[in-house]
């Protein structure tokens, strides 16, 4: 494997949980919520590597302290055997150029203010401040060009796009400043399936390009293992499974990995029949105090007749590799 | 189908004029679908495609003042019953080739008939699961208030005391645990799964005889989502519910339905036995074999890890063109039927037993 563009070593992100109005004066707090706990990964050149798991499990929160828009609580982030964690903003800001994102609510990330020109323009602006008019225009034709839109939208607002072409506006403003590592933050979630394959088309288009790295959040099981090459799996903060997108999909080891994958409602109708599906109750978002955190919806828990090493404080599993490229945080693997 | 059908929804057309663009939208453009008792129909489409809106207009949910509604939508239960009779009375519509050109409308007695049509149907007889379960509910009343509710005004449970206890038994039948708590949540206090869950049961708590489930997985977890399916499943099974399952996830559809629609730009393209219509073989509308073709699913990469995409994008809906309306993106278009194809619309003709396509490849 290639040298790594991108090393996470032990990332933790705490969000204060505020009682009440006065809290918020006096500066006490009721507690943290670990939103990512220790979250480490590697992201080779070239390489993209899916990042899935159910909404609140982290995956934006990671995927957002790497680009140092919230700051991290511990741990530390590496671009190219720099650690970028302490970086000021200042020093930075070099670095912001090559490391982007893809927002996932466009309408948000796109000023509705700004004609698609004026979007692109800026962001042209930023990585080559010494064009003229005519320069800039030909940048914007090419980037157009590049994510396979009609010149005729420069002139439109974001408002005025489908969203499809606004997705191709959000990746062209992107490659305006020649990125090498992209976090692209469900990238397709708000798009029907006809218009899905032809992003994805693009994205892998353009990473055969450029060399790009993708980091792909997506909580869409199907989708993730088709555009990753290797795949993370989160819950509730932690990374819990980490391998090759086909050993993942088709040969998971952690019991979370398996029943996420099951879960998909076409594999499952498929697996009723053999009745290999775990039954499980309603639940909410239980977070237990220690050991492993998905013991209370873990089937093989239930199984094992709820041994205690998976409940001890003491003794939370941890990601280690199984075997060669594949890691999996648990006391049971399948 | 030799029985009549339970609901039967003939030449339904919806459209909005739209203010900024002086013109109308063509959500749905010309309908036909009917429901048989006890089935399944699953709707598919991409965004824009007309499937929640039609569902909507046969329900009179179309509030929008500049909404126009016509066709026919009979609901045969005891005594056959036209949901949007007299409705033309109060809307004037100018026609010019086959295209409404203008609109009067009288809003206030266009909703006065709506309610007299819908009356002791809408939300008794047939009832509805929304997209959004949070947006849906009140939020100012516990769950167990809503579902009371509903309990009261469509079943002969009238105390208070009586309409607990069913919807106690109705939240139990969505397998929400300790309905007694859940009882007096109100809808911000549950997750979207559990909230979802308590609007099945709102629905269900009028005993109804068809349920109409619009995007019910949409934005739910992937684990949510199978536990959502898993309940509807049930509810097919344990109560031989009719229901219209409305969805742009194949895979959900493919779930649940017996029957599929296949709409594309307000008008319904291909409708077939739903084992049918999933097999990924040249049979059958080209817009479906394509959509199943783009979806993210191992069997469908092609070289270089490239999904088969539908190029171009969705239908326009304000400027329809003349011909078939998914001519534009079609692959399978050859110059034999080319001229055909761009000057004329083609029927939806039976091609097998059961599976109705709207195509020329079809009709030689």
């Amino acid at each position: 494997m290639a040298s790594p563009i991108l090393e996470v070593k032990g990332l933790s992100k705490h969000f204060a949980q505020r009682r009440g109005l006065l809290s918020m004066f006096s500066g006490t707090t009721a507690g943290t919520i670990p939103a990512v706990d220790d979250v480490s990964f590697t992201l080779a050149e070239n390489e993209t590597l899916g990042l899935v798991g159910e909404s609140g499990c982290g995956k934006t929160t990671t995927g957002k302290s790497i680009l140092k828009l919230m700051p991290v609580t511990a741990g530390e982030i590496h671009y190219r055997g720099q650690n970028i964690t302490s970086l000021t903003p200042g020093e930075f800001r070099p670095l912001r150029r090559e490391i982007q994102m893809i927002f996932q609510d466009l309408d948000a990330a796109l000023n509705p203010k700004m004609r698609i020109e004026s979007i692109l323009h800026e962001a042209i602006g930023l990585r080559e401040p010494e064009l003229d008019a005519e320069g800039l225009r030909r940048r914007a034709y090419e980037l157009l060009d590049l994510v396979n839109l009609k010149k005729n939208k420069l002139a439109n607002f974001p408002s005025e796009l489908s969203g499809g072409e606004k997705r191709r506006i959000g990746i062209a403003r992107v490659l305006a400043v020649r990125p090498k590592l992209i976090v692209a933050d469900e990238p397709t979630s708000a798009l029907d399936v006809s218009i899905q394959a032809q992003v994805i088309n693009l994205l892998r288009d353009l990473q055969d390009q450029f060399g790009l790295s993708y980091l792909f959040i997506s909580h869409d099981l199907p989708l993730v293992e088709l555009v990753s090459h290797r795949v993370a799996v989160m819950y509730l903060g932690q990374i819990v499974e980490l391998g090759m997108a086909q050993r993942i999909a088709n040969a998971p080891r952690h019991p979370y990995t398996s029943a996420l994958w099951s879960s998909l409602a076409e594999k499952r109708s498929q697996e009723a029949v053999t009745g290999t599906a775990p039954a499980w109750g309603v639940f909410d978002f239980e977070r237990p105090s220690g050991g492993c955190r998905f013991a209370p919806r873990c089937p093989v828990y239930a199984a094992r007749g709820k041994p205690a090493a998976c409940t001890d404080p003491q003794n939370a599993p941890h990601l280690r590799e199984i075997e060669p490229g594949h890691a999996v945080a648990c006391h049971f693997p399948l | 189908m030799s029985a009549t059908p339970l609901l039967r929804i003939e030449d339904l057309r919806t459209y909005f004029y739209s203010r900024a663009k002086q013109a109308f939208i063509r959500s749905v453009d010309g309908v036909d679908l009917d429901v048989a008792r006890g089935e399944t129909l699953g709707i598919v489409g991409e965004s824009g495609s007309g499937k929640s809106v039609t569902m909507h207009s046969a329900l009179g949910l179309i509030t929008a003042t500049p909404g126009v509604i016509s066709g026919r939508v009979v609901f045969h239960d005891e005594t056959p019953r036209d949901l949007l009779a007299g409705l033309d009375t109060s809307a004037r519509l100018e026609r010019r080739d086959d295209r409404i050109m203008a609109v009067e409308k009288d809003n206030r007695a266009w909703q006065k008939q709506v309610e007299r049509n819908l009356d002791g149907i809408r939300g008794g007889k047939i009832a509805m699961i929304f997209q959004n379960p949070k947006a849906a509910m009140n939020p100012y009343e516990t769950i167990g208030a809503q579902i009371s509710e509903a309990v009261r005004l469509h079943t002969a449970n009238k105390s208070p005391a009586e309409a607990r206890e069913r919807a106690l038994h109705w939240l139990d039948a969505v397998r929400i645990d300790s309905p007694r708590l859940r009882y007096d949540n109100y809808p911000y206090g549950l997750s979207g799964g559990m909230c979802q869950r308590a609007m099945v049961a709102m629905a269900l708590a009028a005993e109804p005889r068809m349920l109409i489930a619009d995007e019910p997985t949409t934005g739910l977890d992937a684990t949510i989502q199978a536990r959502i399916v898993e309940l509807l499943e049930e509810l097919k099974t344990r109560f031989g519910m009719t229901m219209v399952l409305i969805s742009h996830d194949i895979g959900v559809i493919a779930r649940l339905s017996d029957r599929i629609a296949v709409m594309y730009g307000g008008r319904v393209l291909e409708s077939g036995p739903a084992a049918m219509l999933l097999e990924q073989s040249e049979q059958g509308h080209p817009y479906t074999h394509a959509l199943l073709a783009s979806m993210p699913r191992t069997q469908n990469v092609k070289a270089g890890g490239r999904l088969p995409a539908i190029e171009g994008e969705v239908l326009d809906t304000i400027n329809v063109p003349r011909g078939c309306r998914f001519r534009e993106r079609c692959q399978r278009m050859h110059d034999g039927i080319r001229a055909r194809c761009a000057e004329q619309e083609p029927e939806l003709v039976e091609v097998t037993p059961g599976r109705r396509v709207r195509c020329w490849l079809y009709q030689a």
